[in-house]
């Protein structure tokens, strides 16, 4: 518990001089907030809607804080921990290299709630917005796709060679899933094909399980992404473990 | 005497290359013992080998009556370890380094004496990635022996560090020793060696050329002064010869 505290705390304090995790993470979350919030705010999603705009774009600008913790920020930890040797250093101390994984994945967690919490704000304070939706339920769908997000993460960084190969896959990953998703356009103003093209992404089907709980959409609706997610969690987290090295 | 470390018949080859050749020595209780040899002769492949970071094609190690290998967690509560090279995360500073890797252990040794001790006190604040050098192989030093080690691994400990450095870290060294402290180095300074070691082995490729104590290596050899008689043995003074 002493080992986890401090690393925790100590790891904590070096992602936020980073920067990294603030900066695509919360910051470009709050910006994105405060334009649509400004442009767009309090108009109905379409003509007719019972929801605003604001209101549907909700969940969609909490996906960032989670891409971007989840696909940068925790892959290139770990790369950067295997790259410096890091994790070898440790192997030759008692403490076991998955607590040093987990205590990313918590420092992680911690800058996607941080994100959730300031893009709520925002909204709420300058916009007026309330969750039509249940809260719990957003809760609940906000972890699952967190968890299919950082699984994506986990993969990526267990079974990159190098340094260089995070990276790359990071961006190739992480930057068109950011702006196909509905994370940053809205998925509404696509045209019908790039709709069926985002559909495959799974930050898409994140976005819209997020979507529909803050909005309160009847259930059906989202159990296709609800599996999706599931089943990609399961597989991307048996792969990162088949698959991991340590140097 | 108590062996607290084991090597037997230890072999680890990469490809066609023989890095560590059937290597068999003990350490006991409160012994200095060098691992010696030039670049390459195994020294690094040995110790990565005995701590169970590489696999050994062959042979058994036992370190304080246990294997690396499976009595992991154990066994690395009271063996401190500096590599060759040591890396840090970056941005991290001197104290929270220390306290990062103090929170690692059930009965670590006081890091702020070991800093004072080793002259990086004034440090606290400063960014490991800032430190000058020899800075920062003192700090390797005083990680190393924040276990609170029964055994410690140094790994070319003073590499980098000015002529009153080296020797204030060989009278630590000696405290320690007297403590019982049982100390596995590498090094390539023969007056380090000297001053510190009971007894040196001497490696070329892979392979134990001679295992004593210092005045018995000298001894063996044609030559009166341990850097001659180990050049002697490294076969560099043949290669030297040859080259002119």
């Amino acid at each position: 518990m002493k080992a986890f505290k401090t690393m925790f705390l100590t790891e904590l304090k070096l992602n936020i001089r980073d920067m990294n995790d603030l900066l695509f993470g919360v910051g470009f979350a709050v910006v994105l907030t405060l334009i649509l919030g400004i442009v767009v705010g309090n108009k109905p999603a379409f003509a007719g809607a019972d929801y605003s705009f604001m209101e549907q774009s909700f969940g969609a600008l909490t996906s960032i804080g989670i891409a971007a913790t989840g696909m940068m920020g925790l892959p290139i930890a770990v790369a950067d921990y295997r790259h410096n040797k890091i994790l070898k250093q440790l192997r030759v101390t008692p403490v076991s290299p998955a607590l040093l994984l987990f205590v990313q994945f918590v420092v992680n967690f911690c800058m996607a709630i941080l994100s959730l919490f300031m893009v709520y704000a925002t909204s709420a304070l300058l916009f007026g917005y309330r969750m039509p939706g249940s809260v719990f339920r957003f809760m609940l769908a906000y972890l699952l796709v967190l968890l299919s997000i950082y699984s994506i993460g986990m993969l990526i960084a267990s079974v990159s060679p190098n340094m260089q190969t995070v990276n790359l896959l990071c961006c190739v990953v992480y930057f068109p899933m950011l702006l196909l998703s509905g994370a940053t356009l809205p998925y509404e103003v696509m045209p019908a094909l790039m709709q069926k093209a985002s559909d495959f992404l799974p930050l898409t089907q994140g976005i819209k399980l997020l979507k529909g709980t803050s909005l309160g959409i009847p259930l059906d609706n989202i159990m296709l992404p609800v599996m999706v997610m599931i089943v990609l969690s399961v597989i991307c987290i048996w792969l990162s473990v088949r698959f991991f090295r340590w140097e | 005497m108590e062996n607290v470390l084991v090597v037997e018949g230890l072999s680890k080859a990469f490809g066609q290359v023989q890095a560590v050749d059937d290597l068999h020595f003990a350490v006991g209780k409160g012994e200095v013992f060098g691992l010696l040899g030039h670049n390459g002769a195994g020294k690094s492949t040995s110790i990565e080998c005995i701590l169970g970071v590489q696999k050994a094609q062959r042979g058994m190690v036992r370190v304080l009556g246990m294997n690396p290998l499976t009595d992991r967690k154990q066994l690395f509560e009271k063996v401190g370890v500096q590599f060759q090279e040591t890396n840090y995360q970056a941005k991290i500073t001197v104290e929270e380094i220390c306290m990062l890797r103090h929170s690692l252990y059930r009965h670590p040794a006081d890091w702020e004496e070991l800093l004072k001790a080793f002259g990086l006190a004034g440090m606290r604040k400063q960014t490991v990635s800032k430190l000058s050098g020899g800075e920062r192989q003192r700090l390797s030093v005083v990680l190393a022996l924040i276990p609170d080690p029964e055994l410690v691994f140094l790994d070319e400990l003073t590499t980098g560090l000015d002529p009153k450095a080296r020797r204030d870290v060989w009278k630590y060294l000696d405290k320690l020793k007297e403590r019982g402290l049982t100390i596995l180095l590498t090094s390539h300074y023969m007056d380090e060696v000297e001053a510190l070691c009971d007894r040196i082995c001497i490696l070329k490729k892979g392979r134990t050329v001679v295992l004593d104590t210092v005045a018995g290596v000298i001894e063996q050899s044609p030559h009166n002064h341990l850097e001659e008689a180990y050049l002697w043995y490294s076969g560099e003074e043949e290669t030297a010869n040859e080259s002119l």
